[in-house]
């Protein structure tokens, strides 16, 4: 394997940061995120699961499409197209494995979504190994894993005197040009699975599980509080509004936005007219679970969930992704 | 689709009519005014939707209420109802507006062909129905005998009255008209369109009954067709959803694992029966 020392990590991190937007897992008031940074200073090297995915930077939580100008009768359009090159420093490999599930529906079916394609094709994933598995960790049980290289650019393993460099595709080769290494005999050791894997259901088992009293059970202490869709990495689910800027000497400056939405939220089926398809929380949550292990795996191939656990410890009223996986896959 | 193209980007377009259609229900025709428009607009069909945009407001789904054989500028019916719809309602002809489309799938005109047609529009819902009814006058020699049952809750809310004369003109096309309310001035029929549906009592062979209205009246037809013989076969309805994107991406309208925006909004009954979630 090639090691990296850390000092010759942060220097070639300085220099990367001078070519491209970069973000890295950064300690931000004690609590552990991806962020941008300016320089290896910041970057943590020995951290947790970050509180949240990454997937803010390939499809962010706000983004302007359009800017839109309208003057009397006159309109111009500019579509706001992301250009800058970005590197995102220590991922870990659940939240590659989250951008994999949203390429399968944003890239791979026609038509592309421009936006998310564009700054896709312009970052390269560096990943970190994680030494262990944290609390509501379950990546191994839904094909994942701690020291998963497969939906990454690089995998960087922490091994004693560094970390080992794994190149897995030809964009990380190139964003390691100058990284200074070392091969040495031997290979990054094994992080211990999981004790306790979390059945996965087929999705003909979820849909047999429709009409089901589990859905009442664990939906009713729903909050509609939607933060297990926000920290989730696969959950791509948006919409779409305009913002007037200004409106300066009879010219108005519109701003196009899409904003991430929630399947869990009360009024996200309902229609022109007040017809909502989707009225109680029971519903909302059947939803969001068979979008994960029955509907995206059906329409796009992936599972909609990597096993982060992050809905786990965030749900405000313990509302169990494994408990349902096991109830589901072994009632 | 080209991967260059921005799906996300509406083709400029400009209002040459504007007019009441009922009451809080406006009329819009629009003329695409770059050539891109014109050209991914050339070919447009019955049942397709677009979603147009008020500038300032944002964007909303629509049903395309015209054919290209009839002009080459899109027609639109806009029920005041939100943001969008209230600034749609406040712009004027030569007003800018965008036009993103044309989405989804269509009627199976070619597949009609032949058969006996009912349609069954409720209230705005007869906005989607019109290019059908459309074609089918446009095509009369190739399509049966259409009976229209046409209805809303109460008079001022029917809509395209002013071409109920040219339907009825037709030698093989009868027209039926309800309300649920009366008023003062209404002569007509008064109930439910599943009564008049009864009532009236399309014969089942070699027809296809086609419908589009308010979700609970879309359910109650296809109840009442069913009892009149309609095999799920024979029913056909578009349906509809707050949808952001149009192109199967924003999750917005999905029924289980299926999209209305992309595996619709045109449904067969027999579809819609099979689908994990309901629609109501």
């Amino acid at each position: 394997m090639r090691i990296a020392t850390l000092s010759h990590l942060k220097s070639w991190l300085d220099r990367l940061a001078q070519q491209a937007d970069l973000v890295a897992p950064r300690d931000v008031d004690g609590h552990v995120l991806y962020r941008p940074v300016s320089s290896a200073a910041e970057v943590l090297f020995e951290y947790e699961r970050p509180e949240l995915s990454a997937k803010d930077y390939l499809f962010p939580a706000t983004e302007v499409l359009l800017r839109v100008e309208q003057e009397g009768k006159e309109v111009s359009i500019e579509e706001v197209l992301p250009q800058r090159p970005q590197v995102i420093f220590g991922l870990r490999p659940c939240d590659a494995h989250g951008l994999a599930a949203i390429d399968a529906l944003f890239l791979n079916q026609q038509p592309q979504d421009r936006y998310y394609q564009q700054r896709r094709e312009r970052t390269t994933l560096v990943g970190m190994a994680c030494p262990k598995m944290w609390d509501g960790c379950f990546c191994v049980s839904v094909g994942g894993g701690p020291t998963d290289r497969s939906h990454l650019d690089v995998l960087l393993t922490p091994v004693e005197g560094g970390f080992a460099v794994d190149t897995v595709t030809p964009k990380g080769a190139g964003v390691l040009a100058g990284l200074e290494m070392t091969s040495v005999e031997g290979r990054p050791p094994a992080v211990e699975e999981y004790a306790r894997p979390v059945p996965v259901a087929s999705p003909d088992q979820w849909r047999a599980r429709f009409k089901h009293d589990l859905w009442m059970r664990h939906g009713e202490r729903c909050l509609s509080c939607r933060i297990c869709t926000y920290v989730c990495p696969t959950c791509r689910c948006f919409d779409v509004t305009d913002r007037v800027v200004d409106v300066q000497a009879g010219r108005t400056r519109i701003e196009r936005i899409r904003a991430w939405d929630a399947c869990t939220s009360t009024n996200y089926r309902r229609a022109a007219g007040g017809h909502n398809s989707r009225p109680t929380k029971p519903d909302r949550i059947r939803n969001r679970f068979l979008c994960k292990f029955c509907y995206y795996p059906q329409d796009f191939g992936p599972l909609g969930c990597v096993g982060c656990g992050r809905c786990v410890v965030s749900c405000p009223v313990d509302i169990d992704i494994t408990e349902i996986m096991r109830e589901v896959a072994e009632r | 689709m080209t991967v260059s193209a921005n799906p996300m980007r509406p083709y400029l377009g400009r209002l040459t009519e504007v007019r009441q259609l009922a009451t809080g229900i406006k009329f819009f025709q629009v003329e695409l005014t770059e050539a891109e428009g014109r050209a991914a607009f050339a070919d447009y069909k019955p049942g397709q939707f677009a979603f147009l945009s008020a500038f300032g407001a944002g964007e909303a789904p629509f049903g395309i209420c015209s054919t290209p054989r009839r002009g080459p500028y899109l027609e639109f019916a806009v029920q005041e109802i939100g943001h969008v719809t209230h600034t749609l309602h406040n712009l004027e002809v030569g007003d800018p507006v965008g036009v993103r489309g044309p989405l989804g799938n269509c009627f199976p005109m070619e597949q009609l062909q032949g058969r006996n047609i009912v349609i069954l529009g409720g209230g705005i819902g007869g906005a989607p129905l019109r290019p059908v009814i459309h074609t089918i006058l446009d095509n009369r020699a190739a399509y049966g005998h259409m009976t229209i049952l046409w209805a809303a809750r109460s008079p001022d809310l029917l809509v395209f009255t002013e071409e109920f004369d040219d339907w009825r003109a037709d030698w093989a096309t009868e027209l039926h008209v309800t309300v649920d309310q009366g008023n003062e001035g209404w002569s007509g029929n008064v109930g439910l369109i599943t009564h008049l549906l009864e009532r009236v009592s399309p014969s089942t062979e070699n027809a296809v009954a086609i419908t589009c209205g308010p979700p609970i009246m879309i359910h109650f037809v296809f109840l009442t067709l069913k009892k009149l013989g309609f095999a799920p076969e024979q029913m056909l309805t578009t349906l509809e959803a707050r949808m952001h994107c149009g192109i199967g991406k924003c999750g917005r309208c999905n029924l289980g694992e299926k999209f209305i925006c992309t595996d619709g909004p045109v449904f067969w009954q027999h579809e819609i029966s099979g689908f994990l979630e309901g629609f109501l």
